[in-house]
């Protein structure tokens, strides 16, 4: 999907709807002399789940901070849900699991919904069940009345998950959502995401868990030193990148000299790779070969994974 | 408004729960059980005239409550240093202000909470230990409930200046400080009764800038006034004036009371804008 940075960001009541639900043309932020934020221009589609993937401190938590209003930018335009960086009222539409998760240790996991209830200021009558469906989806419905600070870190981090999805968001906020949990819960977060996309509610996964963007994201952005260096969908992002590794016989020398419009080709014996391939151009290939007279006896499609193309960019910068 | 009041009883119970009130009521009953059983030998000593008496009970009442001012006021520093630093360190703010409140909400709402748990305590506090004396040496101050409110007022301004200073210092350094500044602005206050004994005018100085720059003394003294029977007033004019930290001249001015309004007006204003503008 196409950026569309531009100058204006002009916020009208019609188009509040219609808007991206993160927008932002030449974000900047600068501690002093450091340079987190870099020029960051980045659209986030409604309905789509958004993986914000980079290195430890590439600066991806300080955009999620300005994003949502606890630190001002030092430069650039944001709109998030069509409204100004900050607005009060849009942020009765986020919720937000920071990656320093700690909630008030004294207070019971109900207690902590129904005080972010109040401050939501959702109906009272809804508090319960709002709840209550918080505590199941995260998984810590038995726990419902013990206090927070006899939770574990993996069970914090479910609660403010649960924290995050009250009151029917229409952006969900998610900075490194999976740190503290187990192959469950980390599996339990990428249902809940999947629950959200379906619900039409967008994600913003802010994350440097590559097999986390794989399995939910439907586009990513990588960013590293405070600026993007790729943005798209994983196909667009990896499609360039993939191989397939044929193993033919009954063929001389040299016979793959002829299919270089597939990709780049690489002879080892009777293994033949071609780099670059199409993916959907793979059953021509072999057709090609068999046509020639060649027994095909293996095809092995080979994708560049997220995690090597992910290093590979940012041995590119 | 409604944020406000949720914040305020968040307060009051991480408060309550972390058994904040119930170890101060403990100590403070232990104190007032001491000073009861101090108060029924003072009343029994045959070493002293009854006239003497009439004096010594209120003024061993004076040195009673200025003990409890600084529980009052040391209570109020290290419940309110922490009260937005720790949070802002801890991450438990984070999700709170990313809700749909002002910060302003909050910051008040934090205020509101630890003012009425200051409230409750000096409430306990003089209601037992006035009610103590009155009971062993049927001496009552002449308006214990203003006494009691100024001894509220004392530990509100400096719970104020220590939520300011939370906003932008972490829970050691607003602390110290806040703990320090009422210390300073306590010797102000005795430098400046040493200076009207003397009659050294920069003493004097000392006192009133004290007083103008941190008024919790000021206000102490204004407790200090309304515990004060009529006999203690005359004897010490009959001395020809103040030289005791533990008295008071008269009652407060309205204009110094004014400014004292503005000075908690003025902190509260820079506390609420400074948490306003900090990023987190």
């Amino acid at each position: 999907m196409p950026e569309t940075p531009g100058s204006s960001l002009g916020v009208s009541a019609a188009g509040a709807t219609a808007s991206p639900a993160i927008h932002t043309v030449a974000l900047s932020k600068r501690f002093g002399e450091t340079v987190a934020v870099k020029s960051l221009s980045m659209t986030v589609q409604r309905g789509e789940v958004f993986g914000f993937l980079g290195p430890n401190g590439a600066g991806k938590t300080t955009v999620v901070k300005l994003l949502l209003g606890l630190a001002r930018p030092s430069g650039g335009e944001a709109l998030v849900l069509g409204a100004p960086l900050g607005d009060r009222e849009t942020r009765r539409q986020i919720g937000y699991l920071p990656e320093l998760f700690r909630f008030q240790a004294l207070l019971t996991a109900t207690e902590v919904l129904r005080l972010h209830c109040r401050l939501l200021a959702l109906p009272k009558r809804t508090w319960v069940e709002e709840g209550r469906q918080a505590l199941k989806t995260v998984g810590l419905l038995d726990r419902s009345h013990d206090r927070v600070g006899t939770f574990s870190k993996g069970m914090q981090q479910r609660l403010g998950l649960g924290v995050a999805l009250l009151g029917d968001p229409a952006l969900v906020v998610l900075d490194e959502p999976t740190s503290a949990l187990d192959p469950v819960g980390r599996h339990d977060v990428r249902e809940i995401i999947r629950g959200l996309r379906a619900k039409g509610a967008t994600v913003f996964l802010n994350t440097h868990l590559l097999g986390e963007a794989e399995h939910t994201c439907d586009r990513v952005a990588v960013i590293d030193k405070g600026t993007t260096v790729a943005t798209g969908t994983l196909d667009q992002l990896l499609g360039h990148h993939s191989r397939v590794r044929l193993k033919v016989g009954g063929l001389g020398e040299r016979w793959w000299s002829g299919l270089g419009r597939f990709g780049r080709c690489q002879q080892d014996e009777e293994w033949v790779s071609v780099e670059g391939i199409d993916p959907s151009q793979i059953a021509d290939l072999v057709d090609q070969v068999v046509g020639l007279g060649g027994r095909v006896e293996a095809v092995i499609p080979e994708h560049q994974t997220l995690e090597a193309r992910f290093l590979e960019l940012l041995g590119e910068q | 408004m409604n944020a406000t009041l949720t914040i305020a009883m968040l307060t009051i119970t991480e408060a309550v729960r972390r058994r904040l009130l119930l170890a101060f009521v403990a100590i403070t009953v232990v104190v007032v059980g001491l000073s009861a059983w101090g108060f029924d030998r003072l009343s029994h000593t045959h070493s002293i005239t009854s006239g003497e008496n009439h004096l010594a009970v209120p003024e061993a009442l004076i040195l009673f409550m200025f003990m409890f001012s600084f529980v009052v006021a040391l209570s109020a520093s290290a419940i309110a240093s922490p009260a937005i630093s720790a949070e802002i360190e801890s991450g438990v703010l984070t999700t709170v202000v990313t809700r749909p409140v002002r910060r302003t909400e909050v910051l008040l709402g934090k205020w509101l909470g630890l003012a009425a748990l200051l409230a409750g305590y000096a409430g306990v506090v003089c209601a037992l230990e006035f009610g103590v004396v009155n009971s062993v040496s049927d001496f009552l101050p002449p308006d214990p409930l203003l006494a009691g409110v100024y001894l509220f007022i004392e530990g509100a301004l400096l719970l104020t200046l220590s939520l300011f200073l939370s906003t932008r210092m972490p829970t050691i350094a607003a602390g110290v400080i806040g703990i320090a500044v009422f210390g300073a602005g306590w010797l102000a206050g005795v430098v400046g009764t040493l200076g009207n004994a003397l009659n050294v005018s920069a003493l004097r100085t000392v006192g009133q800038v004290g007083r103008f720059l941190l008024p919790t003394d000021g206000v102490w003294h204004a407790a200090i006034y309304y515990l004060q029977p009529a006999s203690l007033i005359s004897q010490r004019l009959a001395q020809g004036g103040n030289a005791n930290p533990f008295e008071a001249e008269g009652a407060p001015s309205w204009a110094y009371l004014l400014w004292v309004a503005c000075w908690f007006l003025i902190v509260l204003i820079a506390a609420v804008a400074s948490f306003e503008r900090r990023e987190l």
